[in-house]
């Protein structure tokens, strides 16, 4: 795995185009060095009407008051400088939303690479037939669609019919028939939690397992003829090699989780309750049931900016693979 | 930090590979605990796929018992039937199609040529052009959708296909574009060269060498970037409110409601819904696995 390769590339002097590390061809075309910019049009122009154009709305609309009339155009949109701004931070549910988010992304990911972790170990632990099992287990879980395995969890809570209720209640002194998952906000997160890990530990326990056959058994073997404990040979021999692996998928699993939408939307009936607000439910619904767009555009934009240190860490990661060849 | 006993080094130097008997039974009761918790695991992992498809075979009067069956026990088809018969199901289902193959071949046209460019080539502004790409894969869509659904409503492409579709190639670009590039990239260059030498021309060049050694690539972005499209829901849900042109996702959104949904013919809608995503999913799942931490991003 080349997660974290050095930047190899021979430093360039020549001339910044024509074929990559090829020596200069002897009939080069003139029309040569516009090859690749002819290449780039379509994917720039795309780019350029559908992501920097929104991104520039984005920020214009949030320094107005665009509302219903002004969608309509019966009223031009009213420059409100950073009023819109101004208002989010004292909006009680913006931050309670903003809690949430930060909560359960600590929690979830968290939990989400410790157990990938676990299972990741665990396969390299157990027998060819059950790592068989695993995989296919849990390679099915990741080949469902996000929507359609949240709705089947909406229904195995389902307060009446739901069979997780009769599961727990089949403990011995347990009552949980009719019990409603969602009546209490910490349960309610604790369910939204446990389909974000579940849905997400396919694809954590199974890079993670990749990234483990990657330590060179040797070194395995060594540590144990020296008479390291298993423990000391994963903190001292394994850890150290995954780490950066580790590092990428924090990183991926808190970018993913800091913008949970469809599993509170779904588990929610499409109408989120303020104790269910995630920061990207409150700004759609700002916008597209409230119809202030101004104010929408400012959610989304301070969550974007929350989520920016994270995102420029793993964006410098992978520019390094792409730069390298 | 772990501090190896340096000592005991001299009497290990050949490793011994006859284990003390005692710890061989530990390790051998060791896997049978652990193969036990592996299966564990699978079952608790397989358990919703599971209920799902258990619920859609199940006759109404089944599906809602207080006492839940664990299998079905006059299995019937009667809810791949009404959920097929259900209004709107084969438009969505025709939409879906319409949208997501259109969505992808454009994203694969335009991310080839642009993947080519930034393989191939070197060239002011190749740098930019990939730290685009990147960035564009972590920013959340639901951040862009409030000025994308205004624009779309400015030039009337709200409540139609191709405004959804353009929408969706842009989604899939950046991923495109970067998978493809190291499908590019692992063509070795010599092979261009041979061929230019050869007197092929740069076009010729690419649709003889290039394009066939990258076949099995295009498959796989393309696979890919079909099970993204197909899943979504949230833009399509927000673009277009007119039900007849939305796709299966909200279709199945639009079947669960908080007053009564009916969860045998949904689980059914939903098992339709999933089988090409999980197909698909499964052909290219060694792809996917390699490819996510080097540059993708889940769908």
């Amino acid at each position: 795995m080349t997660i974290t390769a050095p930047d190899i590339e021979p430093a360039r002097t020549d001339s910044e185009d024509g074929p990559l590390g090829a020596p200069p061809p002897r009939r080069r075309r003139g029309w040569d060095r516009f090859t690749p910019y002819a290449l780039i049009i379509p994917a720039v122009v795309l780019l350029l009407t559908l992501l920097a154009y929104p991104v520039y709305r984005m920020i214009t609309v949030s320094l107005q008051k665009y509302e219903q009339p002004q969608l309509w155009g019966t009223r031009p949109p009213e420059w409100i400088g950073l009023s819109n701004y101004t208002k989010l931070f004292k909006d009680p549910t913006f931050w309670s939303a903003v809690e949430h988010m930060v909560m359960f992304t600590a929690v979830s990911v968290l939990l989400s690479v410790l157990l990938g972790l676990s299972v990741a170990l665990l396969m390299r632990r157990v027998s060819n037939w059950a790592r068989y099992t695993m995989t296919v287990a849990m390679m099915l879980v990741w080949a469902m669609p996000q929507l359609v395995s949240t709705q089947v969890f909406a229904w195995m809570v389902d307060a009446d019919f739901g069979v997780v209720n009769w599961l727990i209640d089949q403990i011995p002194g347990v009552d949980f028939s009719k019990h409603s998952w969602f009546a209490d906000p910490i349960q309610g997160w604790g369910v939204i939690t446990a389909v974000v890990l579940w849905q997400g530990l396919p694809f954590l326990a199974i890079t993670l397992y990749a990234g483990l056959s990657q330590v060179p058994q040797e070194l395995i073997e060594a540590a144990t003829v020296d008479g390291a404990s298993a423990w000391q040979v994963f903190r001292a021999v394994t850890l150290p090699i995954l780490r950066p692996l580790i590092g990428i998928v924090t990183t991926l699993s808190v970018i993913w989780n800091f913008q949970l939408f469809t599993q509170v939307w779904v588990l929610r009936y499409a109408k989120p309750e303020a104790e269910y607000q995630t920061l990207t439910t409150y700004a759609w619904q700002q916008a597209f049931n409230n119809g202030k767009y101004g104010y929408g555009s400012v959610v989304a934009i301070v969550t974007v900016l929350l989520m920016l240190g994270v995102m420029a860490f793993y964006i410098r990661q992978m520019f390094k693979i792409g730069d390298q060849d | 930090m772990v501090t190896i006993d340096l000592r005991r080094r001299s009497d290990t130097v050949t490793p011994s590979v006859s284990q003390p008997a005692g710890r061989r039974r530990t390790r051998r009761v060791g896997t049978s605990v652990a193969n036990t918790v592996a299966v564990v695991f699978a079952v608790v992992m397989a358990f919703p796929a599971y209920w799902m498809i258990n619920t859609a075979f199940k006759p109404p009067n089944e599906v809602l018992t207080f006492t839940p069956h664990f299998w079905p026990e006059h299995p019937t088809l009667q809810n791949f039937l009404s959920a097929v018969k259900a209004p709107l199901f084969l438009i969505d289902l025709r939409n879906s199609l319409v949208i997501t193959i259109s969505a992808v071949l454009a994203a694969l046209v335009v991310g080839f040529l642009g993947a080519l460019a930034v393989a191939r080539f070197r060239f002011y502004g190749r740098k930019a052009l990939i730290l685009v790409v990147l960035t564009v894969q972590m920013v959340p869509f639901i951040a862009l959708l409030i000025p994308l659904f205004l624009m779309m409503n400015a030039v009337e492409l709200t409540n139609t296909l191709p405004g959804v579709i353009a929408v969706y190639a842009v989604l899939i670009l950046p991923y495109t574009v970067w998978t493809l590039r190291g499908f590019i990239a692992n063509v070795p260059r010599e092979l261009d060269e041979a061929a230019l030498i050869d007197g092929c021309s740069r076009w010729q060049t690419f649709t003889r060498v290039i394009l066939p050694l990258t076949g099995p690539g295009l498959v796989a972005t393309s696979i890919y970037g079909f099970i993204q499209a197909w899943n979504e829901f949230i833009i399509v849900n927000t673009l277009n409110n007119a039900p007849e042109k939305q796709n299966l996702m909200t279709w199945l959104i639009n079947n669960q409601t908080q007053r009564q949904t009916f969860w045998g013919p949904l689980m059914a809608g939903a098992i339709i819904t999933s089988v090409p995503v999980v197909i698909f999913f499964m052909a290219i799942q060694k792809n996917i696995a390699a490819g996510l931490t080097a540059g993708a991003v889940k769908g």
